[in-house]
């Protein structure tokens, strides 16, 4: 990931921790690192737009106000490094309930400062992209489930195999210059529509 | 010691090799140190009080430099240290110093990305030195490059961050070698063959200590002409193109702070008291001028704070400036390294560096930069009445 650390320069980075020498040893490593840096001693209504890193103090409770700041969806809450003065198991425990993904112990020393960065945004790029690859896999499955129902559906009414099946909704799309899924949910569609339709006159039959 | 003055003297820890394979580096930075005491001591001293160097020998050991650190402090009572030429010598003083909260003068150009509360950085991080060098052999070379180096921490980082310049700048890298510091001067062969094969255009070297003089006379031995293709450093000093000789050392390129033969009269008078004390043996150095200012700087703090207390000193040195012999330095209240100066010299036939270009300026130290970027305007060069 060079990537992370030729980028570290134009990340936006946001202190949550009340004013201390560690606050302060903390925001001059960040500006040693060159990393754009603001600082907030209490708890604000909203993060600020644009922050790609929060340095979050993180002691035994969560505030409400704390929690509420950062969202569940992967994609849309930043990287959260906690800080924190204890490691027993409450402070252990709203670590893991805040999702931080990496930690700085107090008092805090300039050295490390960089190397959990580095870790912290590396766990968030990838806890992202898992979630896009989840995403994609289960549009996939979809993808599947449709195909194969609108497979069925041509194999009952045209005595075909499930290969010419397939054929059939490939040549459709292709012709129509549309996605195999769409053909796929048109078959579904008509074919709710006709099995409706027809319902009577085979219950009549039958 | 002396009769001046009956109170007991400043004890400055010194923690220099006198043997191994970086004696001859450290030994100079030694004599900066040694001579700024001397200075200090004719004047009167700082307070009235006179400042007593205590000297070891770590033996270009690195867990030494830690254990006498460690011994100067709780033994001899020492508050302040200057020391340190490698970058992994340095790495085990600094849990020590920061321990036992003792400042830490540190006079050695390194690799950046190290930021310690109880260490002063006095030599250059790669952003003063590196672009000023790469621009000026891509101008008057070309961009074909051979990287050879000493197998540790900072050439290894030096060379990412050159490799990065280059890049920018159209250069290529032909090779990269790494030597082991216990390889005979065989281990010079292959990598003299690799290059006559490749052709470079320049070699750049961060061959470091003892290594620099077998390399650049087995390069001189193979028949490269230095002249034509020459080997580019940001360490090979003076002591070591005096050890080299005039005729394999001619053409080389070395980028520093400072050489011995620039003009101005702050280093008119260092060079004429270096001498005065140390005979034309132990030739004056870039680091031996940063342990030399360093020592001043301290001294001069301590003349203000009037105590060795790590934290008063500390608030006294960030800011402050100094008339070393490179020119005005200060020490960056940012980051406790030092804006330094930043010249490109080449050695002429009598073995002696001639300044080529240098930047307008004292460069401020940037230690946490990834990638200097080629072009930065506060780094144009200019060129010199010299050159």
């Amino acid at each position: 990931m060079p990537d992370i650390i030729s980028n570290l320069r134009s990340l936006n980075v946001l202190v949550l921790h009340p004013r201390d020498s560690d606050a302060d040893d903390l925001i001059q490593q960040l500006n040693r690192i060159g990393c754009n840096v603001e600082a907030l001693w209490l708890l604000p209504e909203n993060l600020p737009p644009m922050v790609d890193i929060v340095f979050v103090e993180v002691k035994e409770s969560i505030p409400p106000a704390l929690a509420k700041l950062f969202s569940h969806r992967p994609d849309q809450r930043p990287t959260l490094i906690g800080l924190i003065g204890y490691e027993n198991p409450s402070v252990l425990g709203c670590i893991l309930e805040l999702g931080v993904q990496a930690v700085i112990s107090k008092p805090l020393r300039a050295f490390g400062v960089l190397s959990s960065m580095m870790m912290a945004r590396h766990a968030w790029q990838e806890r992202i992209e898992a979630a896009q690859n989840e995403e994609k896999l289960r549009q996939k499955l979809e993808h599947v489930h449709i195909i194969t129902e609108a497979k069925f559906i041509l194999m009952r009414h045209h005595g075909i195999n499930e290969k010419d099946a397939y054929r059939v909704i490939r040549s459709h799309a292709m012709s129509r210059r549309s996605s195999t899924i769409e053909i796929a949910n048109a078959i579904i569609n008509a074919d709710g529509l006709l099995s409706k339709l027809v319902v009577e006159k085979k219950d009549g039959r039958e | 010691m002396c009769a001046i003055d009956s109170r007991s003297p400043w004890k400055l820890g010194v923690l220099f090799s006198d043997t191994g394979p970086t004696a001859i580096i450290e030994r100079s930075q030694k004599c900066g140190v040694l001579l700024a005491i001397h200075e200090i001591n004719a004047a009167g001293g700082v307070a009235g009080r006179m400042v007593e160097p205590v000297l070891c020998d770590p033996g270009s050991v690195p867990s030494e430099y830690g254990r006498m650190a460690e011994k100067l402090i709780v033994e001899d009572h020492v508050r302040v240290l200057i020391g340190c030429y490698k970058s992994s010598a340095r790495k085990e003083v600094l849990p020590v110093v920061e321990r036992r909260n003792a400042l830490f003068f540190y006079p050695t150009l390194y690799e950046g990305f190290e930021y310690s509360p109880n260490v002063i950085y006095g030599g250059a991080c790669p952003n003063q030195n590196s672009v000023p060098l790469a621009s000026y052999l891509l101008e008057n070379y070309g961009n074909r490059f051979y990287f050879v180096g000493s197998d540790y921490i900072y050439p290894r980082e030096s060379n990412r961050v050159m490799r990065n310049i280059l890049r920018q700048g159209g250069g290529e890298v032909l090779g990269e070698v790494y030597l082991p510091f216990d390889g005979g001067p065989e281990m010079f062969g292959p990598v003299l063959a690799d290059i006559a094969e490749k052709k470079p255009d320049v070699i750049f070297s961060t061959v470091v200590g003892e290594m620099t003089v077998a390399f650049y006379r087995a390069y001189h031995a193979a028949g490269h002409d230095a002249l034509k293709v020459p080997i580019a450093s940001l360490t090979t000093n003076e002591a070591e193109i005096g050890r080299i000789g005039a005729e394999a050392a001619a053409g080389n390129i070395t980028a520093a702070p400072y050489f011995r033969s620039i003009g101005g009269e702050a280093n008119r008078r260092f060079l004429e008291n270096y001498e005065r004390q140390f005979g034309k043996e132990i030739m004056a150095t870039s680091c031996a001028e940063a342990a030399y200012f360093q020592t001043r700087m301290f001294a001069a703090a301590l003349s203000k704070v009037g105590r060795l207390d790590t934290d008063l000193l500390r608030e006294c040195l960030l800011g402050s400036t100094w008339d070393a012999p490179q020119g005005q330095v200060k020490i960056d209240p940012d980051n406790n390294h030092t804006y330094l100066h930043s010249r490109i010299a080449r050695v002429d036939s009598h073995g002696e560096f001639i300044v080529q270009r240098e930047v307008v300026r004292a460069v401020k130290p940037d230690p946490y930069l990834v990638t200097p970027d080629l072009n930065d305007r506060r780094l144009r060069l200019r060129k010199t009445a010299k050159s």
